[in-house]
């Protein structure tokens, strides 16, 4: 245990808050140090230093090493190099219980909480060893925290009846109850709405005057200026600079994080030709558990377009792109496939020439004098100059049904139907297959019987790190072994490598430095400019309102209302985010 | 860095961190020290436990030398010693595609049996009637469908109904030992469960040699599963169960159809290491037929990594340590049990030091002066 | 490592020398070299019994030890053969295989290597193959049977006068391995012995499908002792069926081992064969160069058939000089075990039994009933019992026993 040192060191500055000059007394201090994760350096002799009462912001991109800076603090991981000191005494944060007796706490980005218990059980869970709790004392004490910062929170409810933003609000107390001075909250608003963002930080704002010391790691530039007082910017596990908040702004910030200057607006262009594409009608999904999931949602999304897709996490986002591209049996509806193909040549990009000679046969083409089309009796190879000729063209769009249909049964149908899941190594790509591999996911039937042709895949996938500027060190690394950015630029390269008509991606940006995230944004525009109908949920309603055409808004597994992005507001959509229908729970119940 | 500063703070004697990759050179030199160091190990807990060691000490050598000896000692060793691993490790060759699709088959004991039971069954009826090579063929045919159908059956019930395929396959075990009993109830009239060797249905010397045929047989198979887990569409799309039944899902590949698909395989090679056995060694059958191979299997294809090419490597090991203890058991006159213990001492260090190729240990270091 | 060397050397030289005719002129005893290839290892008391009389005989002929290798965990199927000519190899001249299995994956080693003798013990191939260097061994282990039996009977006796007996007639229990004849003439013999003190006795068998199992040995016997078994015998390796009996306080005879000390109450007599005076004469044989008996069968003056170790806080009075009267009768002819005149005696299905062809549909055959008794194991036949008949107040629970997992 360390000795008490003769007096707490006392750092005098001139601090800028509101206009007044204050001093503040120094909390904690990094020197030096320094984690390895294997050849991996997270953080290269960081230096840091927090004071009381103020709120300073991490900032940096996914994968910088600030998780990894403030997990020290907290006594998940041991430092390699460099000391930590609180109050000017250098102290060992070996466990979690190490970091509370020097009164550090911190909020985790996935919530720790046992959900059959109540809040109050929460907070107070693994405080004492006797294993004797007066709850009702809990209870008044959690309130009384709740009021002095002013949450909102009723100790008894059960975690499982809770919305995220109340699990934070556990989490947040839970740290606060056992006498932490010291908060660090890992990306708290990433799951929030913007009205319950707002509120947490006015919470914030009410600890910063108690005199607590809050630390929150972020990469939301808007968010840094909004609440912090100083902004600590790292980049590549080195600490960049730290600034005062009020003598910054958002351009540098980007500079000081990225590195290098990077043009933050995303060029939309206007729709053109917006037919619809994909038409979804009063769509009804249980889940395994017999929940129902996707409440009678409606929605077309048009060829040229981005329908962005708003909502609190959970609130059938991903099942409805699961049901729409096959992968989960619906119970009601219509998922109908419209290809706008009238009068205009058939191809064999999309179609087999099995296919083709089914379609004759049902007279779904003419020629160009409008006389039927009949291959009968005809060669292949006639069929196909007469084909690429262009002398055979659609009577009518095509019109097909998606529903009840696996991914196997809609890419029979000639449907280019893209998806970027939300779980790219769960579920969009195999992470310990290399790049070359994981490009012939959705391809390696093609080609002889049995066995596999890795030549186009491989080239395929030399062509995406070349025009996406994937950093890796060749098409043969497990894709595991990539950066999130990097996995994420492979799974989207390959979707939109498969010509797609319809291309949903769901969160593709989470997780992606800034770079990353607007490449991205750049890929999905100009799907839309060739004319695909782009699904994105998202979850940075900024990003929402300057990406997409439109925006529908989900909760609960209904849709909530489909707003034009260019004249909603944040705030709008915010209050759709949460509204309920009345009506229809209680028929639903 | 201050290490153990002036306030006696004092950072953890040891942690643990994870390696992010490790040059094979290194991996092997761990390996190397670890099968080093169990060997020293053996060597102590001969000492402690074989009476004749104690009484001539000098005769360690002749300890460590069995190693060699078992398997190398004379030509005919070898010969034995390359059948052994090629019998071993076609039952792992059977077993790998399924614990890539990590469904873990630990049924090879059954479905090598059952194989067994079925091509001696063909042997025992029709063995007088048919010409050798039909008879040959029809008893291929049957320990192939044989073997298929004991490892199809929990792949069907865990594509229906998700049983749990560990249980299922090695209850089928039971029901394998159990109906080579029953049959041999039947077959050996003279009730002393013992079933004479068939007259019938031998397969072909080659060269003189009984053990040639086998060998190349499973040498061609190594290749070929090489080649089929790694450059077919049936490989990839086992890759892809095993990793993740979500993204099989995604990309439309019937993650059902391919468990049956491949149990059909696993256990139909299984079925033709029973072949093997059958025809080409034992002529007859007993609930002791493949007497565990079925099991050391997994050992061997989990120690290669589901890596047909590296598991004629562990295969080998593993027999060069069967064989070794078989030889310690005969030169220093113990019970067949304790060259067991020095076996599993030195699988032990050799699974052990896996730890320490994927992880790294970090010791306390030294005190440092504080800058 | 020289001395090996040398009696390498000696022994290819000699063989060289002597090729066609070794066995005719005998091989130096300090260079016989036996090799005995087990099933099991030491933990099997079947295992056990011939490692003691290899290892007892190897000392009574003042040999050194390394002229004995033992061959462990060698199981029934062509991996002994491979072993046999490990041994082969290893210099050793004589190659005993101790399970019944094992002889039928040896043919061509034997035939490749007429130098070398061969034996399975508990045979019954050596008398149908043609093979000069290979022999059967077995003993007269029924005698001994019968007198366990004579002991069976005497303390069923004691318990009928005192009242102690479970039914209205005094019953055996016996635990069987397999439907084998080695196991019927077993029981059949020691069921006679009884008999033949005890006029009233039944008996019942439990066969388990297995030659060594110690929980289904142990729930056979219970199951017997449920069934009203007075008294406990069994056909078996392990010691399953002696801890049922020593629990329920039921009176069992051995096979195999004595079992006075782990079982003091309940333990009455053991009968077992002993291998030693065979392994002396085997050895013997191929010193001097003359050929080895292909059907060797020991009995009670080959000190091979041993009944020994009688429990006197368990038996009946006059046990042991009931065992020894009726030990000198069998020794002398004057009383057969199979005798098929005596009345009240050996009867199936009410009659008695006037024939039996002994393997019967093969060129061997022969009848095996004349001069009033049955021929087991006797010259001009082969050392493995072939008593196979189901005698009257025998009753087998399970003819097919269930098959069950090893």
């Amino acid at each position: 245990m360390p000795e008490p040192s003769p007096e707490p060191r006392l750092i005098s500055e001139d601090y800028d808050c509101g206009g007044n000059t204050v001093e503040k007394k120094l909390a904690l201090q990094m020197r030096g140090i320094t984690k390895r994760f294997g050849s991996v350096l997270a953080n290269d002799h960081v230096d840091l230093e927090v004071y009381q009462g103020e709120i300073l912001a991490i900032l940096g991109e996914n994968g910088c090493g600030k998780t990894t800076l403030m997990n020290m603090i907290a006594g998940i991981y041991f430092p390699d190099e460099g000391q930590i000191l609180i109050d000017g005494k250098e102290v060992v944060i070996r466990s979690p219980k190490d970091a509370f007796d020097h009164k550090i706490g911190m909020v985790h980005q996935h919530f720790k909480l046992v959900d059959l218990f109540t809040a109050a059980e929460n907070v107070v869970l693994g405080t004492k060893s006797d294993g004797k709790y007066n709850l009702r004392a809990v209870n008044a004490e959690v309130n009384q925290i709740a009021d002095r910062y002013g949450f909102r929170l009723d100790p008894a409810k059960k975690i499982y009846d809770m919305s995220v933003s109340e699990k934070q609000t556990v989490e947040i107390i839970k740290v606060l109850y056992r006498g932490a001075d010291i908060l660090i909250l890992d990306e708290p608003t990433a799951v929030l709405t913007p009205q319950e963002i707002t509120r947490l930080f006015d919470v914030l704002r009410r600890m910063r005057t108690d005199g607590k010391s809050i630390i929150i790691i972020t990469h939301k530039l808007n968010e840094v200026m909004e609440v912090s007082d100083r902004v600590a910017i790292l980049r590549r596990g080195q600490h960049i600079a730290t600034v005062k908040t009020a003598e910054t702004n958002e351009s540098d910030l980007t500079t000081m994080m990225v590195g290098r200057r990077i043009d933050l607006n995303i060029h939309r262009s206007k729709p053109v030709n917006a037919v619809p594409r994909l038409i979804v009608e009063k769509l009804n999904l249980y889940n395994e558990e017999g929940i129902h999931v996707l409440k009678d949602i409606t929605f077309t999304a048009n060829g040229g377009e981005i329908l962005g897709i708003a909502g609190i996490a959970g609130s059938g986002q991903r099942e409805l792109l699961e049901s729409i591209s096959g992968l989960q049996p619906v119970a009601s509806g219509k998922i109908t496939f419209n290809n706008p193909k009238k009068d205009r040549p058939v191809s064999f990009f999309h179609k087999s020439m099995k296919q083709v000679r089914a379609l004759a046969d049902q007279g779904a083409f003419h020629d160009r004098n409008m006389n039927d089309v009949n291959f009968r009796g005809m060669r292949s190879k006639a069929v196909r100059k007469m084909v690429k000729d262009g002398d055979v063209l659609f009577r009518e769009d095509e019109v097909m049904n998606l529903r009840d249909k696996d991914p196997l049964e809609i890419r029979r149908l000639g449907i280019h139907l893209s998806f970027v899941p939300e779980d790219r190594l769960g579920m969009g790509l195999v992470g310990s297959m290399n790049i070359t591999d994981n490009m012939m996911l959705r391809s390696y039937r093609k080609g002889p019987a049995g066995f596999l042709n890795r030549k186009k895949p491989k080239a395929q996938a030399e062509q995406i790190i070349r025009e996406l500027e994937i950093v890796t060190p060749g098409v043969g690394t497990p894709v595991r072994r990539l950066s999130g950015g990097n996995v994420q630029k492979v799974l989207v390269g390959r979707e939109i490598a498969y010509m797609p008509k319809v291309l949903m991606a769901a969160y593709p940006v989470r997780g992606l430095d800034i770079g990353s995230s607007y490449t991205i944004y750049n890929l999905l525009n100009r799907q839309k400019e060739n004319g695909v109908a782009v699904i994105y949920v998202g979850e940075d309603l900024d990003v929402l309102l300057e990406l997409c055409d439109r925006i529908m808004v989900m909760n609960g597994g209904a849709v909530t209302g489909i707003v034009d992005a260019r004249t909603t507001t944040k705030e709008e959509i915010g209050l759709l985010m949460v509204k309920t229908d009345e009506r229809k729970e209680a028929g639903d119940a | 860095m201050s290490k153990a500063n002036e306030n006696g703070v004092r950072e953890p004697l040891i942690h643990l961190s994870k390696r992010d990759s490790i040059h094979p050179g290194k991996a092997w030199a761990i390996r190397l020290i670890a099968v080093a160091l169990g060997l020293v190990v053996c060597g102590l807990v001969a000492f402690l436990l074989i009476e004749r060691l104690q009484q001539k000490p000098e005769r360690i050598g002749d300890f460590y030398y069995a190693f060699i000896k078992g398997a190398f000692g004379t030509s005919r060793k070898f010969w034995k010693f390359l059948k052994n691993v090629s019998i071993l490790l076609c039952i792992s060759l059977a077993l790998t595609p399924a614990f890539r699709m990590r469904f873990w088959n630990i049924g090879g004991e059954g479905q090598t049996l059952i194989g067994v039971l079925a091509c001696i069954g063909v042997d025992f009826y029709w063995g007088d009637k048919l010409p050798e090579p039909l008879l040959l063929v029809l008893m291929f045919l049957a320990a192939l469908t044989a073997g298929a159908l004991w490892g199809t059956i929990p792949a069907i019930c865990k594509a229906k109904w998700g049983t749990n395929e560990t249980l299922f396959t090695l209850m089928m075990n039971y029901v394998a030992t159990f109906l080579v009993s029953f049959f041999l109830m039947i077959w050996v009239t003279s009730g002393s469960g013992v079933l004479p060797q068939m007259k019938t249905g031998k397969l072909p010397t080659l060269g003189g040699n009984n053990y040639l045929l086998i060998i190349l047989i499973v040498l061609a198979l190594t290749i070929a599963m090489y080649v089929y887990l790694k450059y077919s569409k049936h490989g990839y799309e086992i890759s892809v169960v095993g990793e993740s039944v979500r993204t099989a899902q995604y990309v439309g590949i019937n993650e059902k159809k391919v468990i049956i698909r491949t149990m059909i395989l696993s256990g139909a090679l299984c079925g033709l290491a029973g072949y093997l056995i059958g025809a080409g060694l034992d002529l007859s059958v007993s609930a002791d037929s493949v007497g565990g191979q079925g099991f050391t299997a997994i050992m061997v294809s989990w120690l290669g990594k589901f890596n047909p090419l590296a598991m004629i490597l562990t295969s080998g090991l593993i027999q060069v340590l069967n064989q070794g203890a078989a030889q310690i058991s005969q030169d220093f006159d113990v019970p067949g049990a304790l060259p067991n213990v020095i076996v599993g001492i030195i699988l032990f260090f050799i699974i052990g030091s896996e730890f320490f190729i994927n992880y790294q240990v970090h010791f306390r270091k030294a005190k440092e002066t504080v800058k | 490592m020289k001395k090996i060397l040398a009696m390498v050397l000696v022994l290819v030289m000699v063989l060289s020398l002597t090729a066609v005719t070794a066995a005719a002129d005998g091989i130096a005893k300090e260079n016989i070299k036996l090799g005995v290839i087990l099933l099991h290892d030491e933990n099997s008391t079947y295992d056990l019994n011939f490692m003691n009389g290899a290892r007892e005989a190897i000392a009574a002929l003042g040999m050194d030890e390394s002229q004995l290798q033992f061959y462990r965990n060698q199981p029934e199927s062509s991996a002994c053969a491979e072993t046999a000519l490990d041994a082969v190899d290893e210099g050793c001249n004589i190659v005993f295989f101790d399970s019944y299995g094992h002889q039928f994956y040896t043919d061509d080693v034997v035939a490749a290597h007429p130098e070398v003798q061969f034996v399975h013990a508990t045979g019954d191939l050596a008398h149908v193959k043609s093979f000069a260097n290979l022999a059967n061994a077995f003993a007269t282990i029924y005698e001994g049977r019968y007198l366990a039996g004579v002991a069976a009977g005497m303390k069923l006796n004691e318990m009928k006068a005192a009242g102690k007996l479970k039914g209205d007639v005094p019953m055996i229990g016996y635990v069987g391995a397999y439907t084998y004849a080695e196991v019927v003439s077993g029981y059949t013999s020691f069921y006679l012995g009884a008999k033949s003190v005890c006029p009233d006795v039944i008996m019942k068998v439990q066969f388990t499908g297995s030659w060594y199992h110690e929980k289904w040995e142990k729930e056979a016997a219970e199951a017997l002792i449920a069934a009203g078994a007075d008294l406990i015998s069994q056909h078996a390796d392990s010691m399953g069926a002696p801890t049922a009996c020593e629990n329920a306080g039921v009176p069992n005879v051995c096979y195999n081992i004595s079992t006075k000390d782990a079982c003091p109450d309940t333990y009455l007599v053991y009968s077992r064969i002993n291998w030693e005076p065979y392994f002396e004469y085997l050895i013997g044989q191929v010193i001097a160069g003359e050929p080895v008996d292909k059907d060797w069968v020991g009995n009670m003056p080959t000190n091979s058939v041993i009944v020994t170790d009688l429990n006197e806080a368990v038996a009946a009075e006059g046990t042991q000089a009931a065992i020894d009267a009726a030990k000198a009768e069998l020794i002398d002819g004057t009383r057969k075990v199979f005798d098929l005149e005596a009345d009240n005696y050996i009867t199936v299905g009410g009659e008695k039994v006037t024939t039996y062809m002994f393997e019967k549909d093969t060129d061997f055959q022969k009848e095996a009933v004349y001069d009033g008794y049955f021929h087991e194991s006797e010259k001009g036949f082969r050392s493995a019992p072939y008593f196979d008949l189901q005698i009257d107040g025998i009753e087998l629970l399970n003819t097919y026993f269930e098959a069950r997992e090893e």
